[in-house]
């Protein structure tokens, strides 16, 4: 559906992208990941004609939009701050594009209308001025407006980063689910890796303006192709060449002791493993202990790294900051990345890791 | 940030002064300190609207020389006027001068002048001032010149009514386009005059007022900021209204020659008169100044070096020779003043309204 | 910002100490001098005579003056705005080459007005001015006297006064979110739809604020018509002037300022009404900085361009014919023949030299700076107050601050003059009448209203979540005043003083009534060398003064603006916007009102 290939993008003489090619399958809900500067607002713009790249080919449907203006190439947007027009009504905000095209008034209307009702706008609230509305009927006018041309494309550019939390968690399922209704290719920005894991059928994750891996949620999140990745996305503990040879010792595993190590929290555990697996024991002594009602969080100091870990609050006795206890963990689950380069170790197979 | 709190303060306090500094009538207050001159107490004020073309220097200089400290204050003869009414009660000005008999006879219907009698109150017509508060000292002959250049003597309009009566002189005279100057009111005077009526509208008939209709309807108005004669150098129009001190200069700043119309009935004279104004705490030092600036000898240097014609007979002969033979062949037309300045108010109001297009 | 009760407002200390301060204020200096000077012109012998309304009304010049005057202050509403804001757009919304430069000559109208520029014109454009003179050579049969009347005063206020679209348009434009505009691209609109549909509809606000202004400049035009109307198009302010200068006719003064000012606070009251739901405050909070926009069509690219560099031809000729010809005789201004020998320095030398020499300059910028700073400082805090509290008592005061507004100032003065000639307990039995304040306070007056409603504007546009914070860490009122509004208004009142400042540098009508006779200000002086009355050099003296005086007023604008825009990072100028508000005062003659700008107050952000 989307292609962009070997894309380089300068701003005089600073090179926002240095080389990008990504694809994007049709009616994949697919984001682009990573911090505040890392390109991919650029790469976004660049697909909807805002920048022009200074190298390579932007395909959509097929077609060669390099050189198209932003309305030619059929993608709709939604911008970071909905952008959307405050002298205008809801309706005539809606409306604009379809104005812009000349459709007579009875089919805009029509059409506006029949938009509204399925981003669940009601009718009472066309006429009003945009300023009046929540956010989230904000977001729903910005979407509506964008959908309203049939765009082939969805382009969404940190559009709840400016809500707060629990806005942000109810308006990701609203575009989640409008996304799903229209079945429309979606390509989405954000810095906020919880959106991008929830929300996403795939993922890149950016970094400097190189896409450091590309896939699914789970994909990048169990097996994060390098160090950055790893880092961004999910939280993990930094383990110590002493904790990795701990590790060896007590299993027998083959792992590098030159290489940086992260575990996942919730990869370590307090407790004996309940099932099955291959899993080991390492000691320690106890930290910190932070309740958070369903679970607490522990820092456990082991081998000289510190291993964050989450224990369900279920009742029963935990041990207390200060006591002795054993770490545990499977081997396997130790991430594992080149110190010099940052690229995993162990290309990981997929089907091995599923729990 | 401090210096903001400064900034701040200072305003706070400069506030608080101007609000209560003023405690008493010394003209001078603290929040001005630094531009109001320390010494003030022993300079005269001299309000006048005769002080432009280095007139105001000169007699600064003059001063200086004959030991008086003097503060000239321009302002035209309206401003002037209004001023000294308005200040009756706490006047600034010592001494005025330069007004004419109309104006001065409105500051003194308001019992803003202390009659004072000048040393040389003798070697002056008493009936050109007041013979009580002001005393004459220029005579300004208000008069409609020609560019004879373009026009000779016989083709000359013989009087104002010629300049609307005749075809050929309609629109090429220049008419006046606001009634706030000395000369324009006198020009209007020396009109309305010829036409009182007392049982017409403010004391003038219909003919009269006729008269004024036509004035402005065939004139060329006067263009803000363009000297009359600049524009008669440009040919735009051959003539207008002048006072005669002024002619003899700008014949050669705008290399054009005038001839001046002696209507049968005379010429508006205005005599320029010099005043003590009421209330002054310098009088003595002003009367002083009164009787040396009146005197022969200064109103001859005077005359002398500005083309005026002084009403003192002996500064007369240090005159102009030019000068004086023109005022001396000039006839001078017969109005009354006393009526002019009860009326005049009254007619500007109903020029600028109904006759003014 | 909700209705506050009165007595809530009345417990606060620092209320009520301003409250005290500015109530003696305007009833020593506002209410009480003019009711004086009302009483007595319209009460003459104590019973109220009608006799100024029947004189106007019945006068058919005066009705058409008037009826001119509106017609002006319509047309200009229109002019001004088509003109300027095409000038801003292409300085600061289309990509034009050269706009740096374009500026320069559109601003040209911030250092310089009034008579000077009208003749400035007239010397291009009028019989004998150089562009006639060339198109009558290519049409041997047009008439040179093409330029006069309703369409040539219309022509130059038009240029004279965008001044306004300049600071105010200007900055609600940087101030609008780029990417609503590039929504509307995305959209499929075309560059011309995205201003017309986007752009300008978000300006509204402040497009509103500045018809206001050029309305008002329209009422109060003055030299313009004196200089070109021609016998078929006179205004009102002269003859208001006239009036007003002669006892006997002060009541018709008052009547027509009186009504101006009527027709000022109506246009004011309609104004409103219409903005009302009109003030576009974006929703978003972070917006992205405006880029300019590339014309993409090619022929109206040139078409532009071309525009744009004639307007900036017509902007700048006058400015440099003002600065050669105060190099040349004054003969050769009046008479138009200029030729390089006839340059000389001496116009200058006697300026400088005369007796007075350098010394009005100083007054003046004493007087200015001090009025300025006064004005500015006091209503630093009324300004917040009002901004702040919403009663019948805080509108009562905000009315009362705007008298200014609809008196001509040579009323005001002699309302001092005939108030305070004598010891008045009001102000401490104090006489005022020949002391250096009574000018200065006359001064302070008559910028009231301009400041107040620019600082009010700018307190507006603080975040109010920054006081409530402050408040909240348990800082004082005073404290929080100083410590975190003053800092965030400052950039505003730093140019609203300059404004302020420039705009007194050369008054006339206030300082002929009020000035110490030692202390006199350039005013005065340069009247006394300018009148025609007063020999041939005047002419070549006004523009001698003028040059002097677009160098103070651009070094003011300079210091204010110029450094201001150097600092300014984005996060800077978010502050300044309202600043920027701020309205020079319209240039062509506002002696009546015209002087103040309705608050454009940062609408979109």
């Amino acid at each position: 559906m989307i292609r962009l290939d070997n894309i380089e993008v300068t701003f005089g003489d600073f090179t926002a992208i240095p080389q990008l090619d990504l694809h994007v399958r049709p009616g994949e809900f697919f984001t682009l990941l990573g911090p505040s500067g890392c390109g991919k607002t650029t790469a976004l713009r660049t697909l909807a004609g805002f920048i022009q790249p200074a190298k390579g080919t932007v395909w959509v449907d097929g077609q060669d939009v390099t050189r198209l203006p932003s309305d030619r190439r059929k993608v709709g947007m939604v911008f970071q701050n909905y952008a959307l027009f405050p002298s205008m009504s809801v309706w005539e905000n809606i409306a604009f594009g379809l104005r812009v095209r000349k459709e007579k008034p009875a089919e805009s209307d029509r059409l506006v209308r029949d938009i509204a009702r399925r981003v669940e706008l009601s009718d009472e609230q066309l006429p009003k001025n945009v300023a009046e509305l929540s956010g989230g009927q904000q977001q729903r006018v910005a979407v509506a407006r964008a959908l309203v041309l049939k765009p082939k494309i969805l382009l969404l550019d940190e559009p709840l980063s400016n809500l707060d939390a629990k806005l942000r968690h109810q308006l990701r399922q609203q575009l989640k689910d409008l996304q799903s209704e229209f079945g429309i290719t979606t390509v989405y920005v954000t810095h906020d890796q919880d959106e991008a894991l929830a929300m996403s059928d795939r993922v890149a994750v950016f970094n400097k303006g190189v896409v450091e891996q590309v896939g699914t949620p789970q994909d990048i999140y169990d097996h994060s192709a390098t160090e950055f990745v790893c880092n961004f996305i999910g939280d993990s503990s930094a383990l110590t060449p002493e904790f990795v040879a701990e590790v060896n010792r007590v299993s027998g595993a083959g792992l590098s002791t030159g290489a940086n190590s992260y575990l996942r929290v919730e990869k370590a555990s307090v407790d004996a493993p309940a099932h099955g697996g291959v899993a080991v024991g390492l000691s320690g002594r106890v930290l910190s202990r932070t309740y958070h009602g369903l679970h607490s969080r522990y820092v456990v100091r082991s081998h000289g790294a510190d291993i964050r870990l989450l224990v369900k609050e279920d009742g029963g006795s935990h041990p207390e900051p200060g006591t002795e206890t054993t770490v545990y963990l499977q081997p396997d689950h130790i991430l594992q990345y080149h110190q010099d380069t940052g690229a995993a170790l162990r290309q990981q197979d997929p089907a091995a890791a599923l729990p | 940030m401090r210096k903001l709190q400064t900034l701040v303060a200072a305003a706070v306090a400069v506030t608080l002064l101007a609000g209560c500094g003023g405690g008493t009538s010394v003209p001078a207050a603290s929040g001005e300190a630094s531009s109001a001159p320390a010494t003030s107490g022993d300079t005269l004020v001299v309000y006048t609207n005769s002080n432009g073309e280095g007139r105001g220097e000169w007699v600064t200089a003059k001063a200086a020389e004959a030991g008086f400290k003097i503060e000239i204050v321009g302002a035209g003869g309206a401003d002037a006027t209004n001023k000294l009414i308005a200040e009756k009660n706490n006047p600034i000005a010592d001494v005025a001068f330069g007004l004419n008999n109309m104006y001065f006879s409105q500051i003194k219907a308001e019992d803003a002048l202390e009659p004072y009698e000048p040393s040389w109150a003798g070697e002056v017509e008493e009936d050109l001032g007041d013979g009580e508060t002001y005393w004459p000292l220029v005579k300004q002959a208000i008069l409609l010149g020609y560019n004879s250049d373009k026009i000779s003597e016989d083709k000359a309009p013989q009087d104002w009514t010629d300049l609307w009566t005749k075809d050929e002189f309609k629109a090429r005279y220049e008419r006046v386009t606001g009634l706030g100057t000395a000369t324009a009111q006198l020009v209007f005077a020396g009109i309305l005059s010829r036409y009182r009526d007392d049982s017409g509208d403010l004391g003038i008939s219909d003919e009269g007022w006729k008269q004024v209709e036509q004035y402005f309807q065939n004139g060329s108005p006067a263009v803000a900021k363009t000297d009359l004669f600049a524009r008669i150098a440009s040919g735009e129009v051959d003539m207008g209204q002048m006072p005669s001190s002024i002619i003899a200069e700008r014949e050669k700043s705008f290399n054009v020659n005038v001839e001046t119309v002696i209507p049968s009935v005379g010429v508006p004279l205005a005599v320029e008169q010099i005043a003590l104004v009421k209330g002054t705490e310098k009088k003595e030092q002003a009367q002083k100044f009164i009787d040396w600036f009146g005197s022969a000898e200064t109103q001859g240097e005077f005359a002398k070096q500005f083309n005026s014609m002084p009403v003192n007979k002996e500064a007369g002969t240090q005159a102009n020779p030019e000068v004086v033979d023109f005022f001396a062949d000039l006839k001078q037309q017969d109005i009354d003043w006393d009526f002019v300045q009860e009326n005049m108010g009254a007619w500007v109001e109903k020029i600028e309204l109904e006759y003014m297009t | 910002m909700s209705s506050t009760p009165v007595r809530r407002m009345a417990r606060s200390p620092f209320v009520l100490v301003v409250g005290v301060v500015l109530t003696w204020f305007i009833a020593a200096f506002l209410v009480w001098p003019n009711i004086n000077v009302l009483m007595a012109t319209f009460f003459p012998d104590g019973s109220f005579s009608g006799r100024a309304a029947e004189k106007l009304f019945s006068s058919q010049r005066a009705m058409k003056a008037l009826g001119n005057s509106f017609l002006l202050a319509v047309a200009l509403s229109i002019t001004v705005n088509v003109v300027g804001i095409f000038i801003v757009l292409v300085t600061y919304y289309f990509r034009i080459r050269g706009s740096r430069i374009l500026f320069l000559g559109y601003a040209s109208t911030f250092i310089y007005g009034g008579i000077v520029l009208a003749a400035g014109y007239k010397f291009i454009y009028g019989d004998k001015g150089i562009v006639t003179s060339l198109l009558v050579l290519v049409f041997p049969g047009m008439d040179p006297a093409w330029f006069s009347g309703f369409f040539a005063v219309l022509v130059v206020m038009t240029f004279a006064t965008t001044t306004n679209h300049m600071l105010f348009v200007a900055n609600a434009l940087k101030g609008i979110d780029y990417q609503t505009v590039e929504a509307a691209k995305n959209l499929g609109a075309s560059t011309w739809t995205i201003l017309r549909r986007v752009v300008l509809p978000m300006l509204k606000p402040t497009l509103f604020a500045v018809t206001i202004l050029s309305f008002l400049t329209g009422l109060g035009a003055l030299s313009a018509p004196q200089v070109l109307g021609g016998r078929d198009f006179q205004t009102i302010t002269p003859m208001i002037l006239t009036f007003t200068n002669s006892p006997t006719s002060r009541d018709l003064a008052a009547l027509l300022a009186v009504i101006l000012g009527l027709a000022t606070v109506l246009m004011l009251a309609v104004m409103t009404r219409l903005e009302k739901g009109g003030t576009y405050f974006s929703v978003s909070k972070v917006s992205s900085e405006l880029q300019k926009q590339d014309i993409t069509n090619p022929v109206a690219n040139i078409a532009v361009h071309a525009a744009a560099y004639l307007l900036f031809a017509v902007y700048t000729l006058p400015v440099v014919l003002i600065v050669l010809y105060s190099f040349a005789d004054g003969a050769a201004i009046q008479t138009g023949q200029l030729s390089l020998s006839s340059l000389t320095l001496d116009n200058y030398v006697r300026v400088l030299t005369q007796q007075s020499g350098l010394r009005p300059f100083l007054v003046s910028v004493v007087y200015s700076a001090l009025a300025a700073l006064i004005a500015v400082g006091g209503l630093l805090f009324v300004a917040r107050l009002l901004q702040k509290y919403r009663n019948w008592v805080a509108s009562l005061f905000e009315y009362l601050l705007h008298i200014p507004w609809i008196l001509p100032s040579a009323l005001l003065a002699l309302g001092l003059i005939i108030s305070y000639d004598r010891p008045n307990p009001i102000v401490g039995g104090a006489v005022l009448t020949g002391t250096t304040v009574i000018l200065l306070i006359a001064f302070v007056t008559v910028k009231i209203p301009f400041t107040l409603r620019m600082l009010k504007a700018s307190f507006a546009s603080v975040n109010a979540s920054l006081e409530e914070a402050a408040a909240i860490m348990g800082a004082r009122t005073l404290y929080v005043f100083r410590r975190i509004l003053l800092p965030l208004v400052l950039p505003a009142a730093a140019a609203i003083t300059a404004l302020n400042f420039n705009s007194l540098l050369d008054d006339y009508d206030t300082a002929i009534f009020l000035a110490h006779p030692l202390v006199q200000p350039l005013g005065l002086v340069i009247k006394a060398n300018t009148d025609g009355a007063e020999g041939v050099d005047g002419v070549a003296n006004t523009f001698v003064y003028t040059v002097l005086l677009m160098v103070i007023t651009g070094i003011t604008m300079y210091l204010v603006y110029g450094r201001a825009g150097r600092r300014g990072s984005r996060k800077r100028r978010a502050a300044v916007p309202p600043v920027a508000a701020a309205a020079a005062p319209p240039p062509a003659g506002a002696s009546i009102s015209g002087e103040d700008s309705k608050l454009p107050a940062a609408p979109v952000r």
